[in-house]
C-alpha cells in the first residue's frame, strides 16, 4: 500500500479541467499498476479543486431533479455536467471543499461500501473536531447533522482506481441548492459548517488541511505530501502527451 | 464461443450492483479492456471493462435493473465468432451469401444529407426505412416498464414466491401500460418456465461459472414479441433467397413492433408552402458552402418543430408507467436511413440552444458518423422527439412509427411545385405535406393538429422563430 498521499489545493479549477485531471491521473495509476515506468501514477493523490457554480449529474440520477429550466440554470452561469459517478444530482460552486481521492483500490481489499464508509468516517472525524456532533443515515450515503446534509458522496471507479469523491460543505451559499433536488431526494435540507458554527467555523483553507489529515489516517497512509498545483497540472500534461504519443487502444474509437 | 459478462464482486458488503448504463450497443464490436458497461452500487458507479475482444451479442440486464453479484448481464461472442450470424440460427446454405454483422466493417459511405429526391432502382421494392422510426439499439432495452420499480405489488409478490430475478422480468414483454409486466404476464412465464417449451431452446451454452465461484443466474430467454416467433429459416433454392436477419435488423424489426403494440399510433396530415424556406436555403447554401457548412432543409425543420414543442410542451416527452413525463430539454432525433445496414434514430442534444449553423454541421455530423457506424451510445438515447425525412428518398407523404418511448414523430417530406389557389388565383408554389404520428394514449388530435399547424406556420414564416424563438 502507498504509504503517502499526495495532496494538492488546484486553486481556481473549470469543472472540465478537473475531468480532464482525473482522468489522466487514474490512467496513470492503472497504468503503474500494470507495470508502467514513471512517477505519474506512483501514489495515490487527494485533489482539492476550487469549481466555480457547477451542477453535476451522477449515473443514479437525471435532469428530473432539476428544479428550475435549463434556460434559467444558463442564465445564472450554472453549467450541468453529466459524469459517470455514482450518485444523483448535486452542486459544486465556492465555499465547499470538493475533494477528488484518487485511491488505488485494489491496494486496500477491492471493497467498494468499506470505501464509502472510510470517506464518511473521515469527514465525520473533522467535523467532530470543529465540535460538529455528524454522522451517517442508514441508506442514505453522505454525511448529516441534526437531519440536515453537511456532505455529499459520489464515486467513479475505472480498472479499481477510485475517483470523484466528495463535497463538504464549508460556508457555500446554500441557495444554490434550491436549483435542485439533492441528491434526487425531496424536501431535503443541505446545511453547511458555517450555518452551525457562524463565526466559530473553521476557513476552508483549515478546513482543507484537516480533512486531508483525517482522510489520510483513515485510509492508513503514514503521511500526507502537500503538492504545488503547478506539478500535478505539469504531471499531466506528461500523461497527456505520452497517452497521445502511444495511442491508447481504449481511447481509438 | 459466447462468454458472459457479469457483475463482478465489488466487494465483502456488495450483494447486488444496478446497471446504470451499457457503453456499447448490442452488435457493436468491443476490444478487450475496452469499458463495456457501467455498475452502480450505493454511491459508486464502476466502469466494467470488457473481458476479452468480441461483439456484443446480448443485453440480459437493461439499465436500471438491480441484480446480485455474479448474475449475468450480457453476452459477449467471442472474435473468432464474429463472422457467424447468431449461434442459435441454423447456418444458411451454401448459396446464401454470409450477411455482414452491422458492425464488422463499418465502410464509411459518402455523406449525402442533402434531401435531393433519390430515385428508387425499379428493379427493388421501394422500401420506405425512414418512414418509420425506432431505435436500432437496445435503448428500448432500457425501458422503464422493465424496471423492479414500475412493477405492482402483486407482481413482487409473486417474484418473491417463485424466485424470479429481475433479469427475468427485464425479459418479459408486459402487456400493461407501456409495456408494464402484468401479474399475468409473469404467471403466463412462469407456466412456461414450468414445462420448457421445445420452440424455446437455449440460444446459447450456459456461461461458464465466474471466477470466484459465484453461480451466475440465467437469464430467460426474451420473450418473442408478436410476429416475432422464431421460426426455423427457410433453406434457399434457385428462385428464392433466405437471408437470416442480422442482429441490427433484429432489433429494429423488435423495436418497430414494441412500438406499434404500446403506444396507440395515430396520424395527422397538414401542408406548407417553404417558398420562404427554399428562397434562404438557395441565399445562404452557397455562403455555408464556403465555409465548410453544408446547408440542407433539416436544421429549418429542427428550429420550427422546437419552437413548436416549446409552446405545445406536452408533445415533448414520453410514457413513464402510467404517467407523463413532460421534458424540458430538447434533443431531436433524426432518422437516418442506411440501407441494408439498416435504420437509426440518432439525436442531437439541445437544440433549442443552437443555432441554424450549428445545428446544420451537427446533422450532418451524425448522419455521417450513423452511417459510418461511428456513434457514440449517449447520442442513440435520451431523445425527447425525432423527425423523419422520408422526402430524401421521393415520399410525398408517410405515416410515421414513434420512437418509443417518445409520444410524436414528425414526418417530413418531398418539395415539390404544386398548384395551390392564393387569393382566387392558382399559382404555382413550393409546396410539402408534414405528419405527425401521435401517441393517442397521451395526446389527443385537437393537441396534433394545433402542434402540426404550427410548425407549417413557423416553416411557411420563418420570421416567426425570428421574433419567438
Amino acid at each position: 500500500m502507498s504509504a503517502i498521499l499526495a495532496v494538492c489545493h488546484l486553486g481556481p479549477t473549470p469543472y472540465r479541467e478537473g475531468l480532464a485531471l482525473q482522468d489522466a491521473l487514474v490512467r496513470a495509476r492503472v497504468a503503474a499498476r500494470d507495470g508502467a515506468a514513471g512517477a505519474a501514477g506512483a501514489t495515490d493523490w487527494l485533489l482539492f479543486p476550487d469549481h466555480p457554480p457547477v451542477l453535476t449529474v451522477g449515473r443514479g440520477g437525471s435532469e428530473a431533479s432539476l428544479r428550475v429550466s435549463r434556460a434559467a440554470l444558463a442564465a445564472r452561469g450554472v453549467e450541468l455536467f453529466e459524469i459517470p459517478r455514482g450518485g444523483d444530482m448535486t452542486w459544486h460552486g465556492p465555499g465547499q471543499l470538493v475533494g477528488y481521492p484518487i485511491v488505488d483500490l485494489e491496494a486496500r481489499g477491492r471493497d467498494l461500501h468499506r470505501y464509502l464508509r472510510d470517506l464518511e468516517e473521515a469527514l465525520i472525524t473533522a467535523l467532530a473536531g470543529w465540535g460538529i456532533p455528524a454522522g451517517r443515515v442508514a441508506g442514505r450515503t453522505g454525511v448529516w447533522a441534526g437531519g440536515e446534509k453537511l456532505a455529499s458522496l459520489g464515486i467513479a471507479v475505472r480498472r479499481w482506481v477510485g475517483y470523484h469523491g466528495f463535497a463538504l460543505n464549508v460556508a457555500p451559499d446554500l441557495g444554490f441548492f434550491e436549483l435542485i433536488h439533492p441528491c434526487g431526494l425531496r424536501g431535503i435540507h443541505m446545511t453547511s459548517v458555517a450555518a452551525r458554527l457562524g463565526a466559530a467555523a473553521p476557513t476552508l483553507g483549515r478546513a482543507r488541511h484537516e480533512v486531508a489529515e483525517a482522510l489520510a489516517r483513515r485510509l492508513g497512509y503514514d503521511r500526507v505530501r502537500w503538492a504545488p498545483a503547478a506539478e500535478v497540472r505539469g504531471l499531466v500534461r506528461g500523461i497527456e502527451s505520452s497517452m497521445a504519443a502511444r495511442p491508447n487502444a481504449h481511447q481509438a474509437a | 464461443m459466447p462468454i458472459s459478462i457479469v457483475v463482478p464482486q465489488l466487494g465483502e458488503s456488495v450483494a447486488e450492483g444496478t446497471v446504470s448504463k451499457w457503453l456499447k450497443q448490442v452488435g457493436e464490436r468491443v476490444r478487450k479492456e475496452e469499458p463495456l458497461v457501467e455498475i452502480q452500487t450505493d454511491k459508486i458507479n464502476v466502469e466494467i471493462p470488457s473481458p476479452a475482444e468480441g461483439v456484443l451479442e446480448a443485453i440480459t440486464v437493461a439499465e436500471g435493473t438491480t441484480v446480485p453479484v455474479g448474475t449475468e448481464i450480457g453476452v459477449l461472442a467471442g472474435a473468432a465468432a464474429d463472422r457467424v450470424a447468431a449461434p442459435s440460427v441454423p447456418a444458411p446454405a451454401p448459396a446464401t451469401p454470409a450477411p455482414a454483422p452491422a458492425a464488422a466493417a463499418p465502410a464509411p459511405e459518402p455523406v449525402s444529407p442533402a434531401p435531393a429526391p433519390t430515385p428508387v432502382p425499379a428493379a427493388l421494392p421501394p422500401a420506405p426505412p425512414t418512414t418509420t422510426a425506432a431505435p436500432g439499439t437496445a435503448q428500448a432495452a432500457a425501458d422503464d416498464s422493465e424496471r423492479p420499480g414500475n412493477l405492482s405489488p402483486a407482481v413482487r409478490r409473486l417474484m418473491r414466491e417463485h424466485d424470479v430475478a429481475a433479469s427475468e422480468i427485464a425479459a418479459i414483454r408486459g402487456t400493461g401500460i407501456a409495456g408494464r409486466v402484468t401479474r399475468d404476464d409473469l404467471l403466463e412465464y412462469l407456466r412456461g418456465r414450468a414445462t420448457p417449451s421445445p420452440a424455446a431452446p437455449a440460444a446459447r451454452p450456459l456461461p461458464a461459472a465466474p471466477a470466484g465461484g459465484t453461480s451466475a443466474v440465467p437469464a430467460a430467454p426474451a420473450a418473442p414479441l408478436p410476429g416475432m416467433a422464431p421460426a426455423a429459416i427457410a433453406p434457399s433454392g434457385p428462385r428464392e433467397e433466405s437471408i437470416p436477419f442480422s442482429k441490427v435488423r433484429k432489433l429494429i424489426a423488435e423495436n418497430m413492433v414494441r412500438a406499434k403494440h404500446t403506444a396507440a399510433h395515430t396520424h395527422c396530415f397538414d401542408e406548407a408552402d417553404l417558398g420562404a424556406i427554399v428562397a434562404l436555403r438557395r441565399e445562404w447554401a452557397p455562403k455555408l458552402e464556403a465555409q465548410g457548412v453544408h446547408l440542407t432543409y433539416m436544421p429549418f425543420f429542427i428550429k420550427a418543430a422546437v419552437l413548436a414543442l416549446k409552446e405545445f410542451p406536452w408533445v415533448n416527452g414520453e410514457v413513464r408507467g402510467e404517467a407523463m413525463v413532460v421534458k424540458r430539454y430538447y434533443n431531436i432525433g433524426i432518422a437516418v436511413g442506411r440501407e441494408e445496414k439498416g435504420l437509426i434514430v440518432p439525436n442531437l442534444k439541445d437544440c433549442d440552444r443552437k443555432s441554424l449553423v450549428q445545428l446544420a454541421g451537427e446533422v450532418n455530423d451524425l448522419a455521417a458518423r450513423a452511417r459510418a457506424d461511428r456513434l457514440r451510445p449517449d447520442e442513440i438515447a435520451g431523445g425527447t422527439f425525432s423527425i423523419t425525412n422520408a422526402g430524401v428518398y421521393g415520399a410525398l407523404n408517410s405515416a410515421p412509427v414513434i420512437n418509443v418511448p417518445e409520444v410524436a414523430i414528425l414526418g417530413v417530406h418531398r418539395i415539390a411545385d404544386r398548384p395551390v389557389v392564393r387569393g382566387g388565383e392558382v399559382v404555382v408554389r413550393p409546396m410539402m405535406n408534414l405528419a405527425i404520428g401521435f401517441d393517442h394514449r397521451v395526446v389527443d388530435g385537437e393537441l396534433a393538429v394545433k402542434f402540426l399547424r404550427r410548425v407549417c406556420e413557423l416553416l411557411e414564416r420563418p420570421e416567426l422563430l425570428w421574433f419567438y424563438a
